[in-house]
């Protein structure tokens, strides 16, 4: 929903992290996003590509690992992990009793400098 | 050279609504973030409510719309503080919009503060303001297919308002579906069913809403 937003945080983050480490050039960023995080991976990408100009990152590309959602159930005990970006009840048992552990993540890993 | 970063994307917000939510435990503020559709009834359900409990609670509220001032003026009208945000276009309230006007609210007369967002079902739920709850406003009139519709705001929210309960008769809204669909997604949501015009209803959520914050 605001992926320019998103890409801006991406952009300021990176290139501090760039500059903290005594160099002058950011050529790769590696996400996490998780899939119900509420980012567009394509949207995302795609503000990037214009925010980057005239940036120490103007020559960088923005690698995204997607995240599924997955989580625990209390009913059944099982673990599960799914396609869905929500899940409205244990994909195992079908109760309700679940938690969802992952596919909410919004963070930067790591990058490639030089 | 590889940089290990580790840094979530939304830090900068996440910061922002720490300093916040300092700000508030300091001055012993409970803070409930209200997010709703535009036309949900969110500033009246904030009039019927301070009406209700402003002799138990000091009460005081931030606005936030994309324009105007027509909120603030309903809330001012009935003696509450209130600071009007104008986010010129933004669809949403962030942490650093909060921050920037707490200094004009009087936060140690205040036990309760309201964060009225801005109308809308998506991006408020994104973004922490600080708050200790956050809370959501459905009027059935939008419909039983809300929660399937807009998971995160229903994930979200601690306590889930239905308004408008006088109007149930005139619509083919299945409020238990609204109630079932809402608990599937969060299985430890408050839900209330009110009507800001008949009363009916309001005196359960006060009572509550009293009770959580003393």
């Amino acid at each position: 929903m605001h992926e320019v937003s998103v890409a801006l945080s991406v952009l300021d983050i990176a290139a501090e992290n760039c500059k903290k480490a005594g160099y002058g050039r950011i050529d790769s960023i590696r996400l996490k996003i998780g899939r119900a995080s509420g980012v567009m991976t394509d949207a995302l990408l795609f503000a990037f590509e214009a925010i980057k100009i005239d940036t120490i990152a103007a020559g960088a590309i923005v690698i995204i690992d997607e995240i599924p959602v997955g989580g625990s159930c209390a009913g059944c005990g099982k673990d599960f992990v799914t396609e869905e970006a929500y899940v409205f009840c244990c994909p195992e048992c079908g109760g309700l009793s679940f938690k969802v552990n992952t596919g909410r993540e919004l963070e930067i890993i790591d990058m490639e400098v030089s | 050279m590889k940089v290990k970063v580790v840094t979530r994307i939304l830090e900068a917000n996440e910061r922002i609504a720490a300093e916040n939510r300092r700000i508030f435990d300091e001055a012993g503020v409970y803070v409930i973030n209200l997010m709703s559709a535009p036309g949900a009834g969110k500033t009246s359900l904030l009039e019927r409510t301070i009406k209700e409990i402003n002799k138990k609670l000091r009460v005081a509220v931030i606005e936030g719309d994309i324009a105007g001032a027509q909120d603030a003026e309903r809330i001012g009208n009935l003696g509450t503080p209130v600071i009007q945000i104008n986010t010129g276009g933004a669809c949403h309230l962030d942490a650093n919009m909060i921050n920037e006007v707490l200094g004009e609210l009087p936060l140690n007369e205040t036990e309760l503060l309201f964060v009225e967002n801005v109308g809308n079902l998506v991006c408020p739920a994104e973004f922490n303001v600080g708050e200790d709850m956050k809370m959501m406003l459905l009027s059935i009139t939008e419909g039983d297919d809300k929660p399937l519709k807009y998971p995160l705001m229903f994930q979200e929210s601690s306590v889930l308002i239905l308004n408008k309960l006088d109007l149930l008769e005139y619509t083919n809204v299945n409020i238990d579906k609204i109630k079932k669909d809402a608990m599937s997604l969060n299985p430890s949501i408050k839900i209330f069913e009110i009507s800001c015009k008949t009363d009916e209803g309001i005196s359960e959520w006060t009572d509550w809403l009293v009770k959580k914050v003393k």
